[in-house]
């Protein structure tokens, strides 16, 4: 049994003037699982790392039960604290799942003849002794973060940090882990420390929350905890305008028979589905269902089955490069978009290869202004918050005006003001250029005058809601 | 010194197998120009031409990682990729992956591991050009070529080793350097 | 035959190859790297692949030698049956080597730090998603108006960045996976070698020698 305890601690990133996380002060106690929840970029991740002793840093005021984790020998270490990723593919060394987890437990220098036996318990306990001999890459993200849990199981580790597990984990396997991790504090005696924007579902597993912000920690007691938890409700969409296409319309994209899989997992039975020109299609369904997954196939970039047509041709005959100008995707890593190294260089090169004749420079700096970027048009595209290379990516795929534009979570790490001008921009340029929208968002606040038609993947099939216009 | 901790080590070998990607890539225009020259007995020139890309992993990765044995090591995980995917040299492929990485790095360590700018790629396609092209001479027979072609291969060598080893490599880690991921 | 013993033998024998003018040796290399490679069931494709590239390759060079060159016909088949043994020693040894088998091998037995061994082994099994990092970086940029060739240094940037975070990532992940570099770690998998195996090593470098230095042509 563990307590983590944070003493006064104020971490600051090299090359920034602000500190992240200012003067902290907080107590984990043992057995507990406690969630800590703030807004992305808040320093959820940077608090988790530091405690995890992942970040470079004096660290005297983080301690577990009054030894800072620095008195512990390094090989002892894991037996204290061990973290779980939010990208649930990079975090393994070997190929499969037997192999990584031996891999952990040979770190702890556990003797050979033990080994199996933990190895075989961890597996059970998650329920994935089927995955044994499975290779790790043909896992889904899911099926990774089980196994990940597995490992910090198999190490018996007092202290257990998560950091955004379920960004892209299916509802089914959130409730297994959850349910694991309540088992461990309550049963084990583990000190669950898991960081989350989202609140929803919470309720009958997490005994303490936690709210970080402006780089302070706060602890809710128990009761204001429930209450929290309780009233989260998920933004709920609410669409009043959305119609179901009109059958007689030609669509732009007609997928013919499309299915979708990954991993050996269906995320789509065959079906047809068509894509409507002009128009802004928002998709929704839950994590890992299959929304980037569709994108990626409608872009050439992801195996599917069945045929997608462009304008009735197979896009499978259609030139990489002349499609790219027709449909475009604005992908979900903002970084995945860039090519250059300041924000100016970025519009440079969209505006020197847009399609259309519509933006100017004076334009640009207009949008810029509007999207609070106008001073940072030196600086580094890097070094920018995830919300300003956001804004930044978007308006760089405007620019280049494609006839289709697939955005994948536009609005991610945007504040309010912010998302309310992106759609303002987006309506905008939407009505000048005649650009069709098709987007996949988390962030369903404030859309309802945006969005045409609005189609729902659930129980792997996508269907069109709304009334018959 | 600089040790090698684990973060430079996974580094190194994803620009090594990055680099086999690369190969890859490029396997369908080496045979290409293979069998365009091949008839007039000009085969090596093919060889010539692209050796610059075979090479690049190891000044890429002397420059980015910084550390003594960065550029052998760079060039000869690359070489391992290479022979696993089935390379065209198959068990050699190891050997002159040894052979071309040490020619690059002589090029770091006749700067002392100090000075990372033209001065020193520039060193380095040389001494990759040199080290790489005596194990020509034996590996491939190369010793029983005429002069005057021998010493076209030679300067092709060259050209190819510092476009993609110098040039290219020091366009990309101005890339590098001004987005601030390089360490000093 | 213990993997690390065995890459010591290839690369020790390709070496040898380089150096000397004996074409019987290298064909004899040839024939027993084939007999090895059929009894450990490699694939007829996989064959064919490793005999055609050779001769497609050393044919190329072995004609350019004749018409830019001095080169006798002894040493013409001599560098082209030097061309195919590598090859087919290359191709035994990839064939019937597993990586992680080898890896632990060196970890184990030849005494490479495990930080290499691990780090290696860490990387190698991102392979899949390096690749499609490529394809995703390339069609990014299409997007964007811009045609990456391997000639374009944003390809390399836009690569290593992306290889920057992953080392981080699974760096930070081995060590909360209780990786300690130059920590005593246990061996639930070991790797044997054996007297046979040195006895195989010693044994097959003793035979090329004889092939090599008995004056065969």
């Amino acid at each position: 049994m563990v307590t983590v305890s944070i003493h006064n601690l104020t971490f600051t990133y090299p090359q920034q003037s602000r500190p992240v996380l200012n003067t902290v002060n907080a107590s984990f106690p043992a057995g507990q699982f406690s969630l800590i929840t703030g807004v992305s970029g808040g320093g959820k991740s940077t608090l988790l790392k530091l405690i995890a002793g992942l970040l470079p840093t004096d660290a005297t005021g983080i301690t577990f039960n009054d030894q800072s984790l620095t008195d512990i020998p390094a090989t002892q270490r894991s037996k204290t604290v061990a973290m779980l990723f939010q990208e649930p593919s990079t975090q393994f060394t070997m190929d499969t799942v037997a192999n990584e987890l031996q891999f952990a437990l040979e770190n702890q220098q556990v003797p050979a003849d033990e080994i199996p036996a933990r190895l075989t318990a961890a597996l059970d306990f998650i329920g994935i002794a089927a995955l044994r001999d499975r290779k790790l890459m043909h896992l889904s993200g899911g099926e990774q973060q089980k196994v990940a849990l597995a490992i910090i199981v198999a190490m018996d580790s007092a202290v257990i940090l998560l950091d955004e597990p379920f960004a892209s984990i299916d509802p089914a396997t959130r409730l297994v882990l959850l349910q694991r991790l309540a088992q461990l504090s309550r049963e084990r005696g583990k000190t669950v420390i898991l960081a989350d924007h989202d609140l929803s579902g919470y309720t009958d597993y997490v005994d303490r929350l936690t709210v970080l912000a402006d780089g302070h920690l706060t602890h809710l007691s128990p009761e204001a905890t429930q209450e929290r938890l309780a009233t989260f409700a998920p933004a709920q969409l609410r669409l009043q305008h959305v119609t179901v296409p009109d059958n007689d319309q030609p669509a732009l994209l007609q997928g013919t028979q499309l299915s979708l899989s990954a991993n050996g997992r269906t995320l789509v039975t065959p079906q047809d589905l068509g894509l409507f020109a002009h128009h802004t299609t928002l998709i929704t369904g839950p994590n890992g269902s299959g929304k980037s997954t569709l994108f990626r196939s409608l872009v050439k970039l992801g195996h599917y089955q069945g045929v997608i047509t462009y304008d009735g041709t197979d896009i499978h005959r259609l030139k990489r490069r002349p499609y790219a100008r027709q449909v475009a995707l604005m992908f979900q890593s903002a970084a995945t978009q860039f090519l250059n190294v300041t924000v100016d260089e970025e519009l440079t090169l969209s505006l020197k290869n847009s399609y259309a004749d519509h933006f100017t420079p004076a334009m640009v700096t207009q949008l810029l202004t509007e999207l609070n970027l106008d001073d940072r048009r030196e600086q580094i595209i890097y070094t920018l918050s995830s919300g300003q290379q956001k804004k930044l990516q978007l308006l760089c795929m405007l620019i280049m005006a494609p006839d289709v534009l697939l955005l994948d979570e536009p609005f991610k790490g945007l504040d309010y003001a912010s998302l309310q001008t992106a759609i303002q921009i987006l309506k905008r340029v939407q009505q000048d250029l005649d650009i069709t929208y098709i987007l996949v968002s988390h962030q369903l606040s404030g859309l309802d005058t945006f969005i045409d038609y609005h189609l729902q993947l659930a129980d792997q099939h996508l269907t069109y809601q709304g009334v018959r216009a | 010194m600089k040790r090698w901790h684990i973060r430079d080590i996974i580094l190194v070998t994803i620009l090594a197998i990055f680099m086999g990607v690369i190969f890859w890539v490029i396997t369908p225009l080496y045979s290409a120009l293979t069998a365009v020259f091949a008839p007039m007995g000009l085969q090596p020139l093919a060889n010539e031409i692209l050796l610059g890309v075979w090479t690049m992993a190891g000044p890429l990765a002397g420059f980015v990682i910084r550390i003594p044995g960065a550029a052998t090591l760079g060039e000869l995980l690359g070489a391992v990729v290479e022979m696993f995917l089935g390379g065209i040299w198959g068990a050699s492929t190891l050997i002159s992956g040894v052979v071309q990485g040490f020619g690059s790095e002589l090029g770091f360590m006749a700067t002392r591991y100090r000075r990372y700018n033209w001065v020193t790629l520039t060193l380095s396609a040389l001494t990759t050009t040199l080290v790489t092209f005596a194990w020509s001479l034996a590996r491939e027979g190369y010793s029983a070529y005429h002069l005057g072609f021998l010493l076209l291969l030679f300067a092709v060598r060259f050209a190819s080793v510092f476009v993609f080893g110098g040039i290219l490599t020091k366009l990309i880690t101005n890339l590098l350097d001004r987005a601030h991921v390089l360490k000093h | 035959m213990n993997p690390s013993l065995k890459l010591a033998l290839l690369v020790l024998v390709a070496l040898e190859i380089s150096f000397t003018h004996v074409w019987t040796v290298n064909v004899a290399l040839i024939v027993v790297s084939l007999i090895l490679m059929v009894w450990g069931h490699v694939a007829f494709k996989r064959l064919a692949m490793l005999t055609l590239i050779p001769a497609f390759f050393g044919g190329a060079l072995v004609w350019s030698l004749t018409l830019r060159g001095t080169a006798s016909s002894h040493f013409l088949l001599v560098i082209f049956t030097r061309m195919v043994a590598y090859v087919y020693m290359g191709g035994w040894f990839a064939q019937t080597t597993n990586p992680l088998t080898l890896t632990r091998s060196l970890e184990q037995n030849a005494k490479l730090p495990s930080k290499f061994a691990y780090g290696f082994l860490a990387a190698f099994n991102l392979m899949p998603k390096i690749q499609a990092e490529v394809a995703t970086i390339k069609a990014a940029a299409l997007m964007r108006g811009q045609v990456l060739h391997f000639w374009s240094p944003q390809l390399y940037f836009k690569v290593i960045l992306a290889a920057m975070n992953w080392s981080d990532q699974l760096a930070a992940a081995m060590t909360s996976h209780g990786f300690v570099e130059d920590a005593p770690r246990t061996h639930a998998t070991e790797i044997p070698l054996v007297t046979r195996d040195w006895i195989m090593l010693v044994g097959s470098l003793v035979l090329v020698q004889v092939g090599l230095f008995i004056g065969l042509p």
